[in-house]
């Protein structure tokens, strides 16, 4: 079903937290709501689930406005993020308790449990209580709960923070595997970029209260549009120079470097300040424009080595190469910078 | 290293054994002990005397003692013995004493008359009837009304009266006359006899049972409803219900007479639409059971609130907004997720209150003071009424003490009980709330 967020404005007290927020989500679609704590996703989840009240704008679930509905009218699912289990109701009880509390018949109820059961694949698991169960099975009971009564919508705040490292990644497949397999509208609230871009078919990224940019993962990796953007997605992360243009060329802060600006350059006028973005990834020695540096720290990866280089001008870039490339730390380094994958930003941080 | 610190240990603890030993284990022995003597204002707390008294005598005679026996200890007799003769002497002079002696001397005469007839044929006889009256005054030898510190004396001064006890006779004799208190079991068998204790055992069953039914109820329903307002208006009201419990005793319920007298507030009230004044706390027994459970009730709910909130707070706030996005309303709410999870407290709650609500009395002795009548005297106040406040100005230290050595027994029995019930190590373990 889809989610239309219309001006959504939220206040705690006097301070606005979101204002005139704009959000549509497709039907079927499973979109996460990404930022750094306090920029606002959680605020927006609870307002479409109906915990908060909306202090301005619309909800609309399909073609209905469920702006005023309270939580429990309004045909939700929620996964929070310590799951909420009920302690003292086992796993059966758990998941049977949003439609016991629909008095459904007793054989719906039955049948219902077990399909949800084998759907998250915990049949075996149904006479624990929530204390006997690890983090893993508990999230596929929360899972199960929030699914059991066929919500028009899926919520996740942040369902997967509270799990190590292997589980993580055995969870994040196995939540859009539930998502895809029943087809439902879910919206997951993260604050980890890798689970966004690798569960979610949208990513709407949040700051200070607005929606920064909203597009596909991989769109938003490659075309940022602004350097907030670029640099909360992408691990090991981006690298920024900053620099004054000249003669259609970024001159790096304190040093010779010129970095010609193919196709931007027209948008700036000489001695603009601006911002160049580098990834990773583009910063090697195979690469044409050269910049020497030292290399100031190596973190092994196992597959890849990341390296900081420092130039001249005390700016640092990050390159990540094979592990079999032999460098020193402490040594000095010429590498290339990749020029059509540089991304360039004005002073306010926009893209150009 | 190790010493040092252990006498440290102590000396955090020694407060708390001061506070335990003189204020628990030594008021419990010494309750045990009295509990097992007849002590009261009538005997005294210390030693006591020998005295034969008519009352004694007319008890004995009661209990089937010889009646014979009886007789002779209630009449005067006439011994002519040396104290007698010395005092004779003196008053009289030397001569009559003599001749007395002579003649008389070690002879127990059974009335006044037959001493005097003797008198009178003596040489030296007395010249007026009224000395000679006099004179056989001396030698009236009594037991009745005397005091004897020690039984010996007592038993020769039986003696003395010439009669000839058997030891059985004698021992019965100094039992009933002894004035000091012994050691006894009578106060627990009275305990049985007595219709009023099972009156005052039914009063404490209705009190214990209403007022904790209401406490535990309405401290819930506080809880509950106080939980769900917006903060500022929860404090308020929750400060409201406390003050019952942080207002002085004696003020909290001289407000409910005030309330309920028959020139109070609802008197008053009522008076307007016509209804008689009258007083609403001792009209009928129902009347002051209700106020009874009143009083105590507001008093206990505010604990219960105060307990009760606290547990329903630490209830993970995402578990109640999980519960609304499942569709649960306000009440299912309370039902399935909020009471389930103060099965705790509620059990804790309602053991505590069992026990304290057991031997607390101090309200409806303000209140009631266990009128009408007797309708609302619970075990405590009796207790407390037969030891320490008796209306027939006799207080029976050692039947109160035997009633509130009952309710000793019960509240350890119920606590260990109760430890057994909450399984104490797992209670102080780890709170019960959270997942």
């Amino acid at each position: 079903m889809r989610i239309l967020l219309d001006s959504f404005t939220k206040t705690f007290g006097d301070v606005t937290v979101i204002k005139d927020m704009n959000l549509d989500i497709k039907s079927g679609e499973m979109l996460a709501l990404l930022g750094p704590s306090g920029c606002g996703k959680s605020t927006t989840l609870f307002a479409i689930c109906g915990i908060h009240g909306m202090d301005g704008g619309r909800l609309l679930f399909g073609d209905k406005d469920v702006t005023s509905l309270p939580s429990q009218k309004r045909n939700v699912g929620v996964v929070f993020q310590n799951y909420a289990l009920y302690p003292h109701m086992n796993v059966w009880e758990n998941i049977a308790f949003p439609l016991k509390i629909q008095k459904r018949s007793k054989a719906v109820i039955e049948k219902e449990v077990q399909a949800m059961a084998e759907l998250v694949q915990i049949e075996e698991l149904l006479d624990r209580k929530p204390v006997q169960l690890s983090g893993g099975q508990q999230q596929r009971v929360a899972l199960a709960r929030a699914l059991v009564r066929k919500p028009d919508i899926l919520l996740l705040d942040e369902p997967l923070a509270n799990l190590d490292a292997k589980l993580r990644l055995e969870m994040r497949s196995e939540i859009r595997r539930i998502q895809q397999q029943t087809g439902i509208t879910a919206v997951l609230v993260t604050h980890d970029q890798v689970e966004a871009m690798s569960m979610c078919d949208r990513i709407a990224i949040m700051n200070g209260g607005k929606i920064v940019q909203l597009s596909a993962p991989e769109e938003m990796y490659r075309n940022p549009s602004s350097d907030f953007v670029a640099g909360f997605l992408g691990n090991p992360p981006i690298a920024f120079l900053e620099g004054v243009i000249k003669d259609s060329h970024c001159h790096l802060h304190g040093g010779e470097t010129r970095v010609a600006l193919n196709g931007h350059a027209q948008k700036v006028s000489d001695g603009q300040k601006i911002k160049l973005g580098i990834r990773p990834e583009f910063f090697r020695p195979e690469f044409d424009l050269k910049v020497k540096g030292k290399i100031s720290f190596i973190e092994a990866h196992g597959r890849e080595n990341l390296y900081d280089v420092v130039l001249d001008n005390g700016d640092i870039l990050r390159s990540i190469q094979n592990h079999d490339a032999q460098y020193q730390l402490g040594q000095e380094v010429t590498w290339g910078i990749c020029q059509d994958n540089i991304l360039a930003f004005d002073g306010e941080g926009e893209r150009l | 290293m190790k010493k040092p610190s252990h006498l440290l240990g102590l000396g955090f603890m020694l407060p708390a054994l001061i506070v335990v030993v003189l204020f628990f284990l030594l008021p419990v022995f010494m309750t045990a002990g009295i509990a097992f003597t007849n002590m009261s204002t009538d005997t005294g707390i210390t030693g006591g005397a020998y005295e034969l008294t008519p009352n004694t005598i007319h008890n004995l005679r009661t209990q089937g003692v010889d009646n014979n026996l009886l007789a002779q200890l209630e009449t005067d007799v006439y011994r002519i013995d040396e104290p007698g003769l010395a005092a004779l002497a003196t008053d009289m002079g030397d001569k009559l004493a003599k001749e007395l002696g002579d003649t008389h001397g070690g002879v127990t005469f059974q009335s006044r008359r037959e001493l005097e007839r003797a008198i009178k044929k003596l040489k030296n006889k007395p010249r007026s009837t009224r000395k000679l009256k006099k004179a056989a005054a001396f030698f009236k030898r009594s037991i009745l009304n005397q005091r004897f510190e020690t039984e010996s004396e007592f038993v020769s001064a039986t003696r003395n009266l010439g009669l000839d006890l058997a030891p059985e006779h004698q021992e019965v004799l100094s039992k009933a006359s002894y004035t000091g208190w012994t050691w006894t079991t009578e106060n627990f068998s009275l305990m049985t006899k007595l219709p009023s204790t099972l009156r005052i055992a039914g009063n404490t069953v209705i009190y214990v049972f209403f007022t904790l039914t209401f406490n535990v109820s309405f401290g819930l329903f506080l809880a509950i409803t106080t939980f769900y307002l917006p903060g500022k208006a929860a404090a308020t009201f929750r400060t409201i219900w406390f003050l019952p419990r942080i207002l002085p005793p004696v003020i909290y319920v001289l407000m409910w007479k005030w309330l309920t007298w028959d020139t109070g507030f609802i008197s008053t009230f009522f008076g307007q639409f016509g209804v008689p004044a009258k007083n609403w706390m001792l009209d009928t027994n129902f009347h002051a059971w209700v106020v009874i459970i009143l009083i105590n009730g507001f008093v206990g709910a505010s604990m219960g609130m105060i307990l009760f909130s606290s547990a329903i707070r630490a209830i993970p706030a995402p578990m109640l907004y999980a519960s609304e996005v499942d569709g649960a309303t306000r009440w299912q709410q309370v039902r399935y997720i909020i009471l389930p999870q103060l099965r705790w407290p509620i059990l804790f709650i309602t053991s505590y209150q069992t026990l304290s609500l057991l031997t607390s009395f101090e309200y409806i002795f303000l209140a009631t003071d266990g009128g009408p009548g007797k309708a609302t005297e619970v075990w405590a106040l009796s207790a407390f009424h037969q030891a320490l406040a008796n209306y027939g100005g006799n207080l029976q230290y050692g039947y109160g003490a035997a009633l509130a050595l009952v309710l000793v027994i019960i509240g350890i029995i119920a606590s260990v009980g109760y430890l057994r019930v909450f399984n104490f190590k797992e209670l102080v373990a780890r709170p019960r709330i959270e997942q």
